[in-house]
Parts: C-alpha cells; structure tokens; sequence
C-alpha cells in the first residue's frame, strides 16, 4: 500500500475551494449536499487509513491481541514509517472515536432534555414560551418536531416576519437539517481538515431554510427584516455571546451575509456547475480528491488484507 | 435503554409539578401545603406537596409568605412559564447545542450590527407599502 495509506489524511485539503466558493455561488440545497456528502465520504476514508496505520502499529506492540503473523516484516514494510505511523495512529484513532462518542451522545442528550423541557405543554408544532429573552430553535424530534420560540421575539416581529420564522424552522425540520449539520461535526472530528466544511455546512442549511420561508412567505425582503430584527433584538439583550464559535474574520459574519443574499434575486437551482467556472473547478477539484481518497484507502485496505491474509498461519 | 427507563418517571415529575401549579391557580389567594394536598387528592403524601412547592419556590414559578407556623403559597408562573423556565436552563447548560438546536440567528460581531441596520433599514420602506 505505501504511501497511499496517508493520502486520504491530507485530500480532505482539496473540499477547501469548494468550501468558501459554494456558499456564494451554489443553491444553498445544492451546496448543503454537496459539502456534507464529500465530508462525510472524506472522513470515511480518513479514519480507513487510520484503522490500517493502527493495525501495523498495534502488531508490534507486545502482548496485543492480533496474530503473531500480524507484526511479519512483510505487514510493516507495507507501510512507509511504519514505527512512527503506526505508534501515532493508535491515539490518534482512539481521540476520534471518544470525540464522535461523546457529540453523538451530548447530540441525544440536548435532544431530550429540551423535549423535556416542553413536556406539560400542549403538544402543538409551535410551543411559544413566555420569555423576556428572544430566541427560536427548530426542535427535531422524529414524530413530534417542534419549534420554540419565546414571546420576547415574537414581540419584535411583525405578523408577516412571523410567519416567516415560522416558515423558517419548519425548513429546517422538513428537510432534516440537523443530520447534516450532526454529520459535518462527527467529519471534521474525524479530520480536523475538514473543519471548514462544518462551518460552511452551518451556513448554507441557514440559507436553505431561509430561500424555503421566502418560497413559503412569497417575500424576500419580509424574511430579511425578520431575520435582521431577531438578530438586532437577540444582540441587544444578550451582549456577551460566549457560546459563540470561533468566526472571528475580518469578514462580515453569518447574519448580515444571509440578509444581504435575501436582498438579492433568488439563486438559480441548477443541478451541477460549469466546470468553467471558479466554483466548477472547484466542485470537481474536490470531488476528484475524494474519488482519490476513496481509492486510496481502498486499494490500501486491499493491499494490507491480502499481506495480513498470507501472514496469518491458518 | 436506561434513557428510556428515565424519561417517563422525569416526565412525570414535571407533571406533577404542573398540577401543582394548577391547584394553587384555582385557590383565591394564597393557598397552603394541606388545602393543595386536598384539592390534588390522589394519595400524594403532604411531604411530596411540600417537596414540589420548593422545588417550584427555586424556579421562581411560586412565592410564599408565612402564615402562623406554616407557610401560604401563591403561584407566579403557569405551566408555559415553568416550561421557558426548564429551557432556559438547558439552553444554558449546553455548550454545543448547535448541532440540535438550529437557531433562528447566531451572534452578532460588533461590525455586523452596523451592516445590518443598514441593511434592514434599507427594506423599511417596503413595509409602509405591503403592510
């Protein structure tokens, strides 16, 4: 396998251009499913390579579980490095697997608590919670999806701007968002190279669902002002944002980017871009080095099986 | 498989939270520990009423005053009061909520807020025509 086997580690580099140039050029549908697609496929192979790296790494340890015929010369000299690799690999797989552990189980446990939360309540779609401190969230719940909003922010909000929150959440309930948004975590976990695709991912599902509630509300300019005067009216209550992430460009941030693409005609929905274009090149730069990924890590889990095949006295 | 063992037993604490809460809303004026127990009726033992009004009195969804040796209990939130109460808390309580809870905004840097109020400002006078 030699070098093939660290290749899908580094390819998750070539989703970069693609990352910054779909928001802006893509349908945010298209965009959401592209980038979390190649992420979650990048990821795969990533942690591929990690579990063959481990399995040369491991058979050199004394007393492990694998077969003597495992730590052969003919395993280790499958892999370039092998002493360096394979000792690093082991952490590193084992930091992965605690990482996607523990989001995948705070993921379920948010997930139950804020149910909880609204238990007692009357079990309509909209639970509206007398609050002076303005937020909505869309609640995924399998059969019971809801959408939360407190009475601070529905004050802020003219009955067109409700409608089109409403419409907003629902969005992101019907389409499922938070699967995509729970996949692009447990990727760049995987791969820290893959962390501007999650960041890109959380954007472009807030655009989705806003293109949806202007569909739904029949205004794009209504869903711009709703969106600007929650954001305006959370900010004015809430000055320290502490649970914010890192977004600290010098660019303007999410909200002020989602009004102004609100402000402008709507986005064409075209399947798959020009490959004559910035963001074509992109697309297929970044669908190439996943088809490389995949290959990579492929023909490296085939090299390796038939090495540790000859290996194992059976 | 423990989550599903847990979940209705909290459920019904909060339940019972909730009715509580409803008995103390029927009483004209402040209500004690025993005419609440009375009005639930359904076998609740008066330390269990008692339990339920402080953890209430915690939340801030009931308030008391002392009456003789005992204490009058006066209801200040309802049920959806109580329900924003328990949010709240775990709203507060998660660090990465994101991945669950899609908010309708996320924060605001402070160079935003200008580039907003530009930008909502300018749709304003479409109101005064639409609205």
């Amino acid at each position: 396998m030699g070098m093939f086997v660290f290749l899908p580690l580094i390819l998750p580099l070539t989703a970069w251009p693609v990352a910054r140039l779909a928001e802006q050029h893509l349908h945010p549908r298209t965009a959401t499913r592209l980038l979390t697609g190649l992420a979650a496929a990048m990821a795969t192979c990533s942690s591929v390579s990690l579990g063959l790296l481990m399995v040369v790494g491991t058979a050199q340890l004394p007393g492990n579980p694998l077969p003597d015929g495992w730590s052969d010369p003919a395993v280790r000299a499958a892999v370039p490095y092998d002493g360096i690799a394979g000792r690093l690999a082991v952490p590193t797989l084992l930091a992965v697997v605690a990482a996607c552990a523990r989001t995948g189980w705070r993921h379920r446990r948010t997930r139950r608590r804020a149910h909880r939360a609204l238990a007692g309540l009357p079990t309509t779609e909209a639970a509206v919670l007398p609050d002076d401190v303005p937020y909505a969230y869309a609640l995924p719940g399998g059969t019971r999806n809801r959408i939360v909003v407190t009475t601070a922010l529905l004050s802020h909000l003219e009955p067109a701007e409700r409608r089109a929150l409403f419409a907003h959440e629902r969005a992101h309930l019907t389409a499922r968002h938070h699967r995509f948004l729970l996949t692009v975590r447990l990727a760049a976990h995987a791969n820290p190279f893959l962390y501007p695709l999650r960041t890109a991912v959380a954007y472009t599902t807030e655009r989705w669902a806003d293109e949806e509630a202007a569909a739904a509300v029949g205004s794009r300019r209504t869903v711009a002002r709703a969106i600007g005067r929650a954001a305006l009216v959370s900010h004015r209550t809430t000055p320290p944002p502490a649970l914010a992430g890192l977004t600290g460009f010098a660019a303007p941030g999410p909200v002020p980017r989602r009004v102004a693409a609100l402000l402008d005609p709507a986005p064409l929905a075209r399947r798959w871009p020009s490959l004559f274009t910035a963001v074509g090149m992109a697309a297929w730069t970044a669908t190439a080095g996943t088809a490389v990924s995949a290959m990579s890590s492929a023909n490296s889990a085939l090299n390796l099986a038939l090495v540790l095949h000859a290996a194992t006295p059976l | 498989m423990t989550n599903r063992r847990e979940g209705p037993r909290r459920r019904a604490q909060g339940e019972l939270e909730g009715l509580v809460l409803e008995a103390l809303g029927e009483a004209d004026g402040p209500a004690s520990a025993g005419w609440v127990q009375e009005r639930l009726g359904g076998g609740l033992a008066y330390t269990t009423v008692i339990t339920i009004l402080t953890r209430l009195l915690a939340k801030g969804a009931v308030t008391r005053e002392r009456s003789g040796r005992s204490f009058a209990w006066t209801p200040v939130a309802d049920q959806a009061g109580l329900a924003a109460h328990r949010m709240r808390k775990v709203l507060d309580g998660e660090s990465d909520r994101e991945a669950v809870l899609a908010s309708f905004v996320t924060s605001l840097e402070p160079e935003d807020e200008r580039l907003l109020r530009e930008l909502v400002l300018g749709t304003e006078p479409d109101t005064k025509g639409t609205d």
